[in-house]
């Protein structure tokens, strides 16, 4: 059971400065627009969080652009708006990059091919509770998910949305408990960013002889034969010793997923 | 839920304690005696011994077992000796029982067994109904079957006193034998012991039955075995049918008893009621199958569990052990074969199964139990460790516990007496009718019988090796004791430096009669690493990857200083509209409801940005159905409180607006979850605008209503609201456009220190104009009705035509002498400042600044209640400064927390306890929410549960033709009526208040009625508004009986159970002026006895363990501030005060009693540095006077009778339910519901004058200690 509130709590209140710059060649009035500075917090959604962005950028890009799809860029980067902030933090910045995060904002030229559209937050949303119960089929085979009403969906996303932790968890620790007699999750649900993409496996949180298994273990199981693989996640790397079960309960993102990002 | 506890017999026979809040087993204290058998219910274990003798176990007991003995000392008066004790033959015993009918001399009231000891000796009762007796005790009479008064007088023929004497039980956790059935114990022991019934329904409160079997197969029923007499007073055989040889049997908690016989079947005892306990016939039920034999058998609540020889498990089907007179229902209709083989099964009272497994002879719990479905879905093996020690002397009793008994062993005299009357009883044998002796202690049976008439102090069980007591005391009896540790330390060692092995006894016996598991999570941490995830242990808090990850999580926060300039994303929604539909009452209290539509507008401006402020506003529209036309509209401002007002099925809210025009706007809704839906967006919303969202201060003001609603009101935030300049309070009145004449309200009255300034422009044909500041009216009762008679503080009357202002008062509405001095500064046609300072003697009163007189105060100033004006002036306006913040009851925001209390009562550090309507005692956590908020808005919230009682009573009127009848006198009562036989209830119509609300059980008789009742139930009265008695008599034509029917509640707040003991009252001091302090609790247990908490502080708010005060008189209400005054109310409606507390003795050394007010039998008190109050039973209020240094209780009562400001508070207000009395306010509940607060409580009128009231809100307790 998720019960180390402490943890809980301090990936909760992760946050993450971030300078947004509009793009040189968007504005479209004779003044240069300032940076605008965001406090986010690392579990949201950059969609979530970006409407006063929008609102600070608008009027200085050309009329006939203001009606199209704002999008980020960081490094020559598109970034994708389906990830938490807090992985596409992990994944992109390096370990000598500074805070505040710089990325820039494009209102033209949306890279059909690099990122999907998002017309409203409504898609987030769908987005976000597909990736819930995908883990929830991991974890209990699908069971605690769809017996949940719609309001606790609801209440969940409300929860993120707002940053309400007491709202959010009332409802997640149904999700992070094992179901019924059993000890532990069924599978561990995680992501292993590499590369350009994300490795999933079915991985169990106890071996045969039901011993605990540990991060050092999952690593193994998707790694072989390779030892020395770190993993980033919550812009911290968690250690080889961890147990698989505990880290599934307190250190997934809402959407119930470990993101775990190969350094 | 309070800790219960579920017990074991190991291999050796020792037993095993496993609490469900902890995680080990833990070893009973060891007396020398093994076990085979163990049964249970909470706080009474019994036990079958190794020697096969039945043992009892007594633990856990907040408040002793005391009993108090009675006898009545009678006497006539004869014409030459005077009050004699020689009496007429057909008179009663010289000493006799209340009504004469049995003989009790003092010589032969002795104690029962050995396990009880007399506390003191014989003493008179010196108070009659609570007024105090001269002439050694007597009341007297005409003659015996006759009332008793305190006088005597001419007629007085008979007199009589009352005799008391307490004996207690002493053998509180040890082991205590019980009497065998022979006199040579081996004749004929038992192979089996069962105890139970501790619900059986309708049956007397503290009820329990104890079956046995003994070694001849025959079965005995224990007579007498009630929670006040735990050993219970003889064996009584039941016979069997012809044939039926018993093995073991077992009793289930609503007393129906399973037995399984020697050949193989059941019994089952039929007929078990409230009249007849140990039941009626035995019916036979055939095991599972020909030849396999029923071994063991365990009753739960509605589920039978058996074993079989070949170890199989089996459950029966369809009992219910509720329906103990139903043949069918207690024998079930057929056997299920369960999974797993287990030697030996347990059912728990609520159905919960425990078993030992047949092949490993490890502890299993049956998981999924559930009330759908009682078989359960697997066994899983309990992985508890155990302790290793044999000391294991602290159990998991707690060793404080331990401590004390030992504190009491050698704090107890010895008295010589005691063991006379002791070693008497023993001869005399009454216990068994087998010629057998009392209860003997523990130990090796045999060897104990030889050995005690040389050594009578053996006898005693608290001496015996079989006690806890004994076993630490005498190292030598045990060596086993002492081979662990060596050192006397490890007794009281705590549970970290006991080493500790993983669990692999194998266990003989398991018991959960006394053990309750909620099936529902969390369940107790007993299945080890196992259980829930396994990452949950304790274990990980420490573990060096967990402080890695916490360290590296810390480290990456962004330093605020170099980001504090960063925007926040922003809240979601910022302003909404809830909209929705309801009814609302036109007009008063009697209005008719007609549809409306409700908006709620939420408007937030700003940003949440760390620069940004944020500006809330919010309304409440009310539109006709149509929406065309608007009804109400309210700023969120102006709500003071929103509370539910339903009544059963009709789903209410009334929002409190005490400034506007309708002052309190009731709303139905038409389903619960709509009313909890605007309750909660009420609360959150007014929430916010007045700034508690979060935890209350320490200081708050809590109250509860008769809805058992809990609402808290925070004075820091009305101070934090409240103008302020130079230490002053400041009120301002704009008063222009405002005609004269015209009144100001002064909240606090003018004590030394405040300023009112007034400033205005008199007319240009002003003759006299007057300024006041008035008292409150004395109401002088005549006839029914009062006379109001005015006061007058000041009276400041400028007359231009004899250029002189007049300084006068009023008292009682009578002119004093006027002062006329100084001229006058006011002019005609001119704008005038007035400012009027008071200072501890006098009125210092000045005009456009300039000092112009001075006047001595001849009513008290705290007095002052209004400044009012008339005469040809314009008002501009009134500022009012005062040392005392202006604390107006209209403008106090009671904000609603979740949960379910009648009391609640605070302290100054902020500890604050509430009790229940079933007595439940439950601390604060310092949480919010729960409830209608639910687990939004929420925090440190718990279930919560509560239960009350519905009751009708069933009236019926005798006739000469067909007896007792439905058929009443046409100007009889209803037929099925209240108590007051006004209105009408019948048991088909009633309806629960809210879908909160269920039925735990069906309508039933109420035997435990005042004034007692008869088998039915029926109580009987020559007519109808009389007083009922239980035992027809020939001129009653009337009868009545109480049917009840129990509800339950089920919501959440922020609230902890304390413990098992059921509580009346309870009072909190902290002993010194620090944050942390140990504070001082007192409180009176549902039976009357007073106790005190001890280890109570902020960081520890449940306190460790209760301490029993003695009491000569069952209490019924305790107030404690300042720690050192302590005052109480007996149950005859006397008071009591406490002396001899010091901080090092808390609970003090005796209690002193006060004689009541005139004709007043008090029922509540409450004490603090503003003196003295009691209400009582008229609810008229009482205050102490001539409260001293010199003389703390003070002398006299003053009476304060409810006068019309608040008799008018509210509809149907009679008079005073509640006080709460602070350092420097007294507040009280009105019967209608109202809060209100004595003004002018001051050093030289202690009493007070007047009331300041607040809204009418269903209030029925408030706890005001905690502000200052």
């Amino acid at each position: 059971m998720a019960n180390d509130r402490e943890i809980l709590r301090e990936i909760w209140e992760g946050k993450l400065p971030v300078c947004f710059r509009l793009d040189k060649d968007e504005v479209a009035d004779f003044r240069e627009p300032d940076p605008f500075y965001l406090m986010v917090p690392r579990l949201s959604y950059f969609p979530l969080v970006t409407d006063k962005v929008r609102k600070h950028f608008l009027k200085f890009v050309a009329n006939e652009k203001a009606e199209q799809e704002m999008w980020l860029e960081y490094n020559g980067q598109p970034l994708k708006w389906q990830y938490p902030i807090g992985v596409l933090s992990d994944l992109l910045l390096g370990p000598d990059d500074l805070l505040p995060w710089n990325i820039t904002v494009h209102f033209n030229k949306f890279p059909e091919t690099e990122i999907y559209r998002f017309s409203n937050k409504e898609m987030v949303e769908s987005y976000f509770m597909a990736c819930l119960k995908e883990a929830d089929v991991l974890k209990h085979r699908g069971q605690i998910a769809s017996s949940m009403q719609k309001k606790d969906h609801n209440q969940l996303w409300l929860g993120l949305q707002n940053e309400k932790f007491d709202q959010f968890w009332a409802v997640n620790r149904k999700l992070m408990e094992a179901s019924g007699d059993q000890d532990y999750f069924k599978y561990i649900p995680f992501r292993c960013y590499i590369d350009d993409g994300y490795r999933q496996k079915l991985v169990k949180p106890v071996t045969e002889d039901n011993h605990k298994k540990t991060l050092q273990d999952l690593l193994e199981e998707i790694f072989p034969g390779n030892k020395n693989i770190k993993v980033k996640t919550h812009g911290m790397i968690p250690p080889m010793e961890t147990p698989l079960q505990w880290l599934s309960e307190h250190l997934s993102y809402p959407d119930n997923f470990l993101h775990l990002c190969v350094v | 839920m309070p800790s219960s506890f579920l017990f074991g017999i190991n291999s050796e026979g020792r037993v095993h304690t496993l609490s469900t809040t902890g995680t080990g087993w833990r070893e009973l204290p060891y007396g020398g005696q093994e076990f085979k058998k163990l049964t249970a219910v909470p706080h009474f274990l019994w036990a079958l011994g190794g020697d096969y003798q039945i043992y009892v176990y007594v633990h856990g007991l907040d408040v002793p077992i005391r009993v108090r003995e009675e006898t009545y000392e009678n006497e006539r008066w004869l014409p030459i000796e005077g009050f004699s004790s020689r009496l007429l033959p057909t008179d009663r015993f010289h000493f006799s029982n209340a009504d004469g009918t049995v003989d009790r001399s003092i010589d032969k009231i002795r104690l029962p067994s050995m396990a009880w000891q007399w506390e003191g000796d014989w003493r008179k009762e010196l108070t009659l109904d609570g007024q105090p007796l001269d002439h050694d005790g007597w009341a007297y009479a005409v003659d015996f079957p006759s009332t008793f008064y305190p006088k005597k007088q001419w007629s007085s023929c008979v007199r009589r006193r009352l005799w008391v004497r307490f004996r207690k039980y002493s053998a509180m956790n040890s082991w205590c034998a019980i009497a065998p059935l022979h006199k040579d114990a081996t004749n004929e022991p038992f192979i089996d012991v069962s105890i139970g019934g501790q619900n059986i329904p309708g049956a007397d409160p503290g009820t329990l039955m104890v079956w046995g079997v003994t070694s001849h197969n025959r079965v005995m029923i224990r007579s007498g075995v009630c929670t006040s007499f735990p050993e219970g007073s003889r064996w009584t055989a039941i016979p069997t049918p012809e044939g039926c040889e018993v093995l073991q049997l077992n009793v289930g908690p609503t007393g129906l008893v399973w037995a399984a016989l020697l050949d193989g079947r059941a019994l089952v005892r039929v007929g078990v009621s409230r009249e007849c306990l140990q039941g009626t016939s035995w019916v036979d039920v055939k095991p599972p199958s020909d030849g396999l034999k029923i071994i063991q058998l365990s009753v739960g609540t509605n589920a039978v569990w058996a074993i079989t020889q070949d170890k199989h498990v089996w459950f029966r089907k369809e009992v219910n052990g509720m329906a103990t007179m139903c043949e069918s229902l207690c024998t079930g209709s057929g056997w299920v074969e369960m999974f797993g083989r287990m030697a030996q099964i347990s059912v728990a009272a609520n159905n919960q199964i425990f078993a030992v497994g047949a092949d490993d002879r490890l502890a299993y719990y049956r998981f999924g139990v559930t009330e759908e479905d009682r078989t359960g879905k697997k066994w899983r093996a309990l992985k508890a460790p155990m302790q290793v020690s044999r000391a294991s002397s602290s159990a998991s009793f707690g060793s404080d516990r331990l401590h004390r008994s030992f504190n009491n062993l050698q704090s107890r005299p010895s008295s010589m007496i005691e063991q006379h009357v002791t070693s008497i009883n023993g001869e005399h044998s009454h216990s068994a009718p087998t010629a057998a002796a009392a209860s003997l202690p523990a130990g090796d049976l045999g060897a104990r019988y030889e050995t005690q008439p040389r050594h009578p102090r053996a006898w005693s069980p608290v001496h015996s090796a079989g006690s806890v007591v004994a076993t630490e005391a005498r190292p030598d009896t045990d060596g086993s004791v002492w081979s662990v540790g060596e050192s006397s330390s490890c007794i009281f060692a705590e549970d970290e430096e006991l080493g500790w092995a993983e669990f692999e006894a194998s266990w003989s016996w398991i018991e959960a009669g006394a053990c309750t598991v909620d099936p529902s999570p969390p369940l107790p941490n007993w299945f080890g690493d196992s259980s829930g995830c396994g990452s949950s242990s304790s274990l990980d808090v420490d573990a060096p990857w967990r402080q890695s990850i916490l360290r590296e999580l810390r480290r990456r926060t962004p330093p605020d200083d170099q980001f504090a300039h960063y925007e926040r994303p922003g809240e979601a929604a910022a302003s909404w509209v809830h909209k929705g539909e309801a009814r609302v009452q036109r007009g008063g209290d009697a209005g008719s409801w007609i549809d409306c539509l409700l908006e709620l507008e939420w408007v937030q401006e700003g940003s949440l940005g760390n620069t940004g402020s944020i500006m809330c506003t919010g309304s409440l529209t009310i539109l006709n159905a149509d929406g065309a036309s608007t009804l109400h509209i309210v700023s969120l401002n102006d709500i003071t409180c929103v509370q539910m007002c339903s009544d059963p099925g009709t789903p209410r809210l009334a929002i409190h607006v005490p400034r506007y025009h309708t002052p309190v706007i009731r709303l139905a809704f038409n389903s619960d979850a709509l009313l909890e839906e605007w309750q909660a967006h009420f609360s959150t919303t007014c929430g916010k605008l007045r700034g508690t969202t979060e935890k209350s201060s320490d200081e708050s003001v809590w109250a509860a209503t008769t809805y058992g609603d809990i609402f808290v009101w925070d004075p820091t935030r009305m101070e934090a609201n409240q103008l302020r300049e130079d230490e002053c309070y400041v009120q301002k009145f704009d008063l222009t456009g405002k005609e004269s004449p015209f009144k100001v309200a002064l909240h606090v009255g003018c004590c030394p220190g405040t300023v009112i300034t007034f400033t205005g422009c008199i007319g240009d044909e002003a003759e006299r104009i007057g300024i006041n500041l008035e008292a409150p009216p004395t109401y002088k009762p005549k006839h029914k009705t009062f006379t109001e008679l005015e006061n007058t503080c000041l009276h400041l009357n400028p007359r231009f035509k004899d250029e002189c202002v007049v300084r006068n008062s009023m008292i009682e509405g009578e002119w004093m002498s006027e002062e006329t001095e100084g001229g006058n500064p006011f002019v005609r046609g001119q704008e005038f400042n007035l400012r009027i300072e008071t200072s501890e003697d006098a009125f210092l009163i000045f005009v456009n600044e300039d000092k112009f007189c001075l006047y001595r105060h001849r009513l008290p100033p705290e007095s002052a209640c209004f400044l009012s004006f008339w005469g040809k002036l314009k008002p501009f306006k009134v500022v009012i400064k005062s040392p005392r913040i202006i604390l107006d009851m209209l403008n106090l925001y009671w904000r609603q927390l979740g949960g379910h209390l009648r009391r609640v009562e605070s302290c100054k550090v902020g500890v604050t306890w509430g009790i229940g309507y079933d007595h439940t005692p439950w601390v604060y956590t310092g949480g919010w929410g729960g409830g209608f908020l639910g687990t939004l808005d929420s925090h440190n919230v718990h279930p919560m549960t509560d239960s009350q009682d519905f009751r009708v009573y069933e009236n019926q009127r005798w006739n000469p033709v067909t007896g007792y009848t439905s058929a009443g006198l046409p100007t009889d009562r209803y037929m099925w009526s209240d108590a007051t036989g006004k209105l009408k209830r019948t048991r088909d119509q009633v309806k629960l208040l809210s879908s909160r609300w269920q039925w735990v059980s069906d309508w039933m008789v109420d035997f435990h009625v005042p004034g007692g009742a008869d088998k039915e139930g029926w109580q009987y009265a020559v007519d109808f508004p009389a007083s009922f008695h239980a035992n027809k008599q020939f001129t009653d034509y009337v009868r009545r009986r109480r049917w009840y029917r129990r509800c339950a509640i089920a919501t959440t707040g922020p609230w902890q159970e304390l413990g098992h003991t059921k509580l009346l009252e309870v009072t909190l001091e902290p002993v010194e002026d620090y944050e942390d302090t140990v504070i001082s609790v007192w409180a009176i247990a549902s039976g009357g006895a007073a106790m005190v908490r001890v280890g109570v502080s902020k960081c520890n708010p449940m306190g460790h363990v209760w301490e029993h005060v003695n009491t000569d008189q069952p209490l019924n209400s305790i107030s404690c501030s300042p720690y050192t005054q302590v005052w109480a109310i007996g149950k005859k409606g006397c008071a009591y005060v406490r002396i001899g507390i010091t901080k090092e003795k808390l609970e003090g050394e005796k209690w002193v009693a006060v004689e009541p007010p005139n004709g007043g039998q008090l029922k509540q008190v409450s004490v603090n540095k503003a003196g003295i109050w009691a209400v009582d039973l008229h609810g008229r209020l009482h205050v102490r006077k001539e409260v001293s240094e010199k003389f703390p209780e003070g002398t006299h009562w003053q009476t304060i009778l409810p006068d019309p400001t608040i008799l008018n508070s509210a509809p149907n207000t009679r008079g005073f339910k509640h006080v709460s009395v602070g350092e420097n306010q007294v507040w009280i509940v009105t019967d209608g519901g109202t809060i209100a607060r004595r003004e002018g409580i001051c050093k030289t009128n202690p009493a007070g004058v007047s009331w300041d009231i607040g809204i009418p809100g269903f209030f029925q307790y408030v706890s005001i200690k905690a502000f200052s």
